[in-house]
């Protein structure tokens, strides 16, 4: 407070800031670091310049920084090669360990064995039928957890009163394994499809009901004042607001819950069941079929990482707004 | 530039220092503060918390009105009851003659966070309040277009808020506000998260704005040199619980050139911080035994 009762020194007139072409010499002033475009966009309802910073100006800045002007096409293929590096050694080192002789081929064969046993898989339609199974059961379960588990979370979120009430049931279930769960479910859907697919609902419920409970509370207060003072009621204040305010929040459970879905899926089907890729790896193991068994792995893998490089794009539709 | 109409001009011909009563001096009253109280209950204290205490105040239609006082003196518990956001505990709020009975499209609030919706774009965050009001779609992007040209942003329609500097960031909420045409523009220390250089520029450009749209404008500020070069009138708040020490008409002969180096200016701000000094003190002292 004491500082602001001081006077400040006069600063020169706005309209005497420099012009377009020196704007990136001003910058370089000692005294006036923080400098900002505002001061060049003074003039009464005068259009903005085209030097205001943006986050494109800076990015491009930064190339020029480098000093290296790289084509984007060049720089993006770059960062592909960086990234699939480690992926190649790691498929070359378990190339390699087992043709020499330093692990056991019986028990960890090269992988140019376990693609071409994936292969006949894949020729046979065995790991289609396989794949189809889990495929089914996780999106069911997945599925349904969405559906249920965003509103729920909206209106315990939203009503306080039914986030009192409800809140000692979820901490207790929410503190108990799903995997713990899977006899109760078994016992009372019976050993079919439905137990496996309640069994995925219930892993996937959790993170999207808790994420989309806390995404509506952490909603900002500054903005439902400032919508509030814009005359909206409760029900235009949710949907305005607090929805798409709390959307990135809902759509980190649903990644989560997408990962849960087939983390969860492939013990169930080891535990009991006639197809699926967690009955092919169980199975293939039973009858020594090892590079079958490593097929089926590498298949959960690559399931696991569709499902979230879809889920991972939706969101981006969703929240093309966010800073990342 | 020029800023006092002539009829105001003549209405307000007073003599710099000159301390008027509460009441303006002319005009129709747009905003009237009667006998106004807010006390909050604070969780783990039994005596109830007063934010403000017997404001009486009369804003004029079409005034530029700046408040100034000690942090924590209540400043924005008085905007927010402007407002509709909460209630009064004693007295009543009156806007063109009728009380205050909630929120209302025919008051805008700027706040000083700019409170902007991060998920829309600078057009859309303009048309939020137009939504609200339901103005046709066509009708609604014409108008955010109008009012971002308004506050020099025009090609920044697409923009997301993280996107815009500081400055840009409020001159959006700023035509948000104006976009759904209240009568009154209710401001909460709009420029103070801004850097001095960009703060000086939207001041001047909220006076070109305030007159070329005659919006009555409530401005809260904890600057005087702000309070002094936006204000017709300067409203002199005390320490809590907030009340009105003193109002001030702010006149000057001219306002072309350099207005802060008006000997006239001086005199303003040094008896507005006068004012504020034993205040300022008094608050300091609340804060450490509250603390």
């Amino acid at each position: 407070m004491a500082d602001d009762t001081t006077l400040t020194v006069p600063h020169p007139a706005p309209d005497s800031a420099a012009p377009a072409p020196a704007a990136p010499a001003r910058r370089k002033e000692p005294a006036q670091p923080e400098r900002t475009a505002e001061t060049a966009a003074v003039g009464p309802a005068g259009p903005p310049r085209g030097d205001v910073p943006t986050a494109d100006d800076k990015a491009t800045n930064f190339f020029r920084v480098a000093g290296k002007r790289r084509p984007p096409v060049a720089a993006r293929l770059l960062a592909v090669v960086n990234r699939s590096l480690a992926l190649v050694l790691l498929a070359g080192i378990w190339e390699a360990l087992p043709r020499i002789g330093a692990v056991d081929a019986v028990f960890v064969p090269p992988l140019s064995e376990i693609l071409a046993a994936w292969y006949d898989l894949l020729l046979s339609g065995q790991l289609l039928e396989h794949f189809q199974a889990s495929l089914i059961r996780s999106l069911s379960g997945f599925g349904m957890a969405i559906l249920l588990a965003i509103p729920l979370g909206l209106a315990i979120g939203w009503y306080r009163p039914v986030a009192e009430f409800l809140s000692p049931v979820l901490e207790l279930f929410r503190n108990t394994s799903a995997v713990a769960l899977l006899p109760v479910f078994i016992l009372i859907f019976g050993l079919g499809e439905t137990s496996k697919i309640v069994f995925v609902f219930y892993a996937c419920a959790w993170p999207i009901l808790l994420n989309t409970v806390s995404g509506v509370r952490t909603v900002e207060p500054l903005l439902i004042k400032s919508a509030r003072s814009m005359g909206l009621g409760p029900v235009r204040l949710f949907q305005k607001v607090i929805l798409p305010a709390a959307v990135p929040t809902i759509f980190t459970g649903i990644r989560l819950a997408g990962a849960y879905s087939i983390l969860v899926l492939i013990f169930a089907e080891m535990v009991g069941a006639k197809a699926g890729l967690g009955y092919l790896i169980q199975d293939t193991q039973f009858n020594f079929r090892i590079p079958d068994m490593y097929a089926g792995i590498i298949t959960i893998s690559a399931l696991g990482l569709l499902f979230n490089l879809l889920l991972l794009s939706v969101e981006r539709r969703f929240s093309t707004w966010r800073t990342t | 530039m020029s800023l006092h109409t002539a009829e105001h001009d003549s209405a307000e011909r007073i003599t710099a220092g000159h301390v008027t009563a509460e009441q303006g001096p002319a005009g129709p009253v747009k905003i009237g503060i009667r006998g106004v109280g807010k006390t909050f209950r604070i969780r783990g204290s039994d005596r109830p918390f007063t934010a403000v205490e017997g404001i009486d105040l009369d804003v004029r239609e079409g005034e530029f009105l700046t408040l100034v006082g000690p942090s924590g003196c209540g400043k924005s518990t008085l905007l927010d009851l402007i407002a509709g956001l909460t209630a009064p505990t004693t007295g009543q709020i009156l806007i063109d003659g009728r009380a205050v009975d909630g929120p209302g499209l025919d008051r805008g609030i700027v706040f000083q966070q700019y409170a902007l919706f991060p998920w829309r774009t600078a057009l859309a965050n303009i048309e939020f309040g137009l939504e609200a009001k339901a103005v046709p779609k066509r009708e609604r992007r014409e108008r955010a277009r109008h009012y971002l040209e308004l506050v020099g942003l025009s090609g920044f329609e697409q923009r997301y808020p993280h996107e815009l500097s500081g400055g840009m960031r409020q001159r959006v909420a700023i035509a948000r506000s104006l976009a759904f045409d209240p009568d009154v523009l209710l401001m909460d220390e709009p420029f103070a998260a801004l850097d001095a250089q960009t703060r000086e520029s939207l001041q001047e450009e909220l006076l070109r704005i305030w007159e070329k749209t005659n919006k009555t404008v409530v401005f809260i500020t904890h600057g005087i040199d702000e309070a002094v070069y936006l204000g017709q009138r300067v409203a002199v708040m005390t320490s809590r619980p907030g009340r009105i020490k003193q109002v001030l008409d702010i006149e000057f002969d001219s306002r072309e050139g350099d207005l802060r180096a008006d000997p006239g200016f001086g005199e303003y701000r040094h008896h507005i911080w006068t004012l504020l000094r034993d205040e300022v003190a008094a608050a300091q002292e609340q804060e450490r035994t509250v603390g």
